[in-house]
């Protein structure tokens, strides 16, 4: 298993497009983050002062766009077999699928891993540098950092696993990507919108208040922002819910479309 | 490589495979065996069941019914698969925005493999040069190179082609026969599908013929082609030939009243046969058929067979 593992981040590791999608996660999380740093503090903005925990957080936490880019490259590493007909040669090395499946999900969540550091160190050394250039003291502690780095990394690896499940499932990448998109972006704004009490049980919403983002933080539209009655999940149990619907995912994956006959 | 000690149980063994796709039968009851250290050539026409029937053998498709065997085990139970069978199935599964050397040391870390042995059949298909290009940028016949060096990297027992000379220049094409026969004097089985049939007449010492699914033909080479073999002779008592040859189960087409087509006998067997019985023989003539013709003739009979056997409604 640690062979085919080792396999899988080396397939990663020789394909531009693994750091251009790491690269286009890196410079939206530094967009977004400049652009909450900017809003702070400013009349209408919706943002507090960076001088406070709570304006500081709402640039510290900018993640979430790793999350989406991590399930993308994650559905890239299992559907991407079936586009470039590569499937072939991975079942010919190692004719248990089922041994592949727990490779590629292993390898979409050390990737997604990666995906959350490198969008957390961005989106932290964005705020507390727009912090510095105001003169002000960091009011988040290096605790309170660190520990929504690791919500961060914690959600973009269970992200990249949910994709490689996904994108077992479909095995169509185009189909893949764009319902990433559109059910992170879309589909859970509207749905959280719409029913505030189901909202911290979505998966990407769940991910994303791992990394400290409040609640509706990362969602887009009329959702953003919006109070509702409901509170995020604690810490453990939207980590519990994204693994559960990841391995429900690739379970289903395992029991329908990875056993169908490569042709 | 280090090939098994030759034993005389077969490389390849099938028995009654059959794959259905809904109403369709692929593969009908296929059975055939392929012995150690020979390149088999493995025939037929467009969705006659060959790529269906390797794909079984490679446990990619699951079979409705039988059982495939290489090396005595079915494929999904060979410990370290890569190092005892070696396939090439299509000539464009790579990334296209992967080089060919990176392409190259995924699978030789797949198969547990130095990486340095990824130098070495680079320069076994000629793509040393273009080692670090990326697949994208590669020929046809580049991609069906890298694709032979892939099924090469861990030195198989056991290589299924299925065909690799397509996109392949005569250069290529040649190297490959050479590469094949090469393989086979070193103790390789080679099972290498084609519809180039003079590719296959070159290079393999029998072959396998599939049409509509089953297997029609599977002889040696050379058995196959003198099975079709054609005898013209003329004789002044042509019919008189014709009447003893037929009772000897020959088969007799009378071409004119002094001329005979014979299939069936050879052409010592005929001029025997005419001198026992007295009749003047003014000229015999051997005429060797390709594998081409064998082919056409037996997929042909055997689409008239099926012609044959349909009911009307």
């Amino acid at each position: 298993m640690t062979r085919l593992i080792k396999v899988e981040l080396l397939k990663l590791s020789t394909l531009r497009g693994s750091y251009g999608m790491l690269a286009v996660s890196a410079a939206l999380t530094a967009l977004f983050a400049s652009l909450e740093a900017s809003r702070a503090g400013t009349a209408g903005g919706g943002v507090a002062p960076l001088y406070t925990a709570s304006g500081l957080s709402a640039v510290t936490t900018v993640t979430g766009w790793s999350m989406l880019f991590a399930a993308v490259l994650g559905v890239t590493i299992a559907a991407g077999e079936f586009r470039h007909a590569t499937a072939t040669l991975t079942y010919l090395a190692s004719p248990n699928r089922g041994r592949v499946l727990i490779a590629k999900t292993a390898a979409g969540t050390v990737a997604g891993a990666v995906f959350g550091m490198v969008s957390a160190l961005i989106a932290a050394g964005t705020g507390l540098a727009f912090t510095a250039a105001h003169g002000y003291h960091a009011a988040l502690g290096a605790g309170t950092l660190a520990g929504d780095a690791a919500g961060a990394v914690l959600g973009a690896a269970l992200f990249g696993a949910i994709g490689v499940a996904a994108g077992s499932l479909i095995r169509s990448q185009l189909a893949g990507v764009i319902g990433i998109f559109v059910w992170g972006l879309v589909i859970e704004s509207l749905i959280g919108g719409l029913f505030t009490a189901v909202r911290p049980y979505l998966p990407y919403t769940a991910a994303t208040t791992l990394a400290g983002i409040k609640l509706g933080g990362a969602a887009f539209g009329p959702a953003h922002d919006l109070a509702g009655v409901a509170g995020p999940l604690p810490f453990a149990a939207a980590a519990a819910l994204v693994a559960a619907i990841a391995v429900t995912l690739a379970a289903l994956a395992a029991r329908t479309t990875v056993t169908r006959d490569i042709t | 490589m280090t090939p098994s000690p030759r034993s005389c149980a077969p490389a390849i063994e099938l028995a009654g495979l059959t794959k259905r796709f809904g109403d369709v039968v692929a593969v009908d009851d296929l059975s055939f065996s392929v012995p150690r250290g020979t390149v088999t050539g493995f025939l037929g026409a467009n969705g006659a069941g060959k790529t269906t029937t390797l794909r079984m053998l490679l446990a990619l498709v699951t079979p409705t019914g039988g059982n495939a065997k290489i090396l005595g085990q079915p494929y999904r139970e060979l410990s370290d698969p890569l190092r005892r069978v070696g396939a090439v199935l299509e000539a464009s599964s790579f990334y296209p925005g992967r080089t060919a050397r990176n392409h190259l040391r995924v699978c030789a870390m797949a198969g547990g493999l130095d990486p340095k042995r990824v130098d070495t059949v680079l320069e076994i298909v000629g793509l040393t040069r273009a080692a670090d290009r990326r697949v994208d940028d590669f020929s046809l016949g580049m991609r069906q190179r890298l694709g032979l060096a892939t099924a090469l990297l861990c030195d198989p027992e056991v290589l299924i082609l299925d065909e690799p000379a397509n996109g392949l220049d005569p250069e290529g094409a040649r190297w490959l026969r050479r590469l094949l026969r090469g393989l086979a004097a070193d103790g390789h089985t080679v099972l290498v599908s084609s519809h180039l049939l003079a590719e296959v007449a070159q290079s393999a010492d029998s072959v396998l013929i599939m049409d509509h699914g089953r297997l029609i033909a599977q002889a040696a080479l050379d058995e196959l082609i003198s099975a079709g073999q054609r005898v013209q002779v003329r004789s002044p008592r042509a019919a008189q030939l014709a009447a003893a040859l037929q009772d000897q189960g020959a088969n007799v087409r009378l071409l004119d009243a002094d001329r005979l087509e014979v299939t069936g006998a050879t052409g010592e067997q005929i001029g025997t046969l005419a001198a026992g019985r007295s009749i003047p023989i003014f000229e015999i003539a051997a005429q060797a058929p390709d594998l081409e013709d064998v082919f056409l003739r037996l997929t042909t009979s055997t689409q008239q067979d099926n012609q044959d056997m349909e009911v009307p409604a």
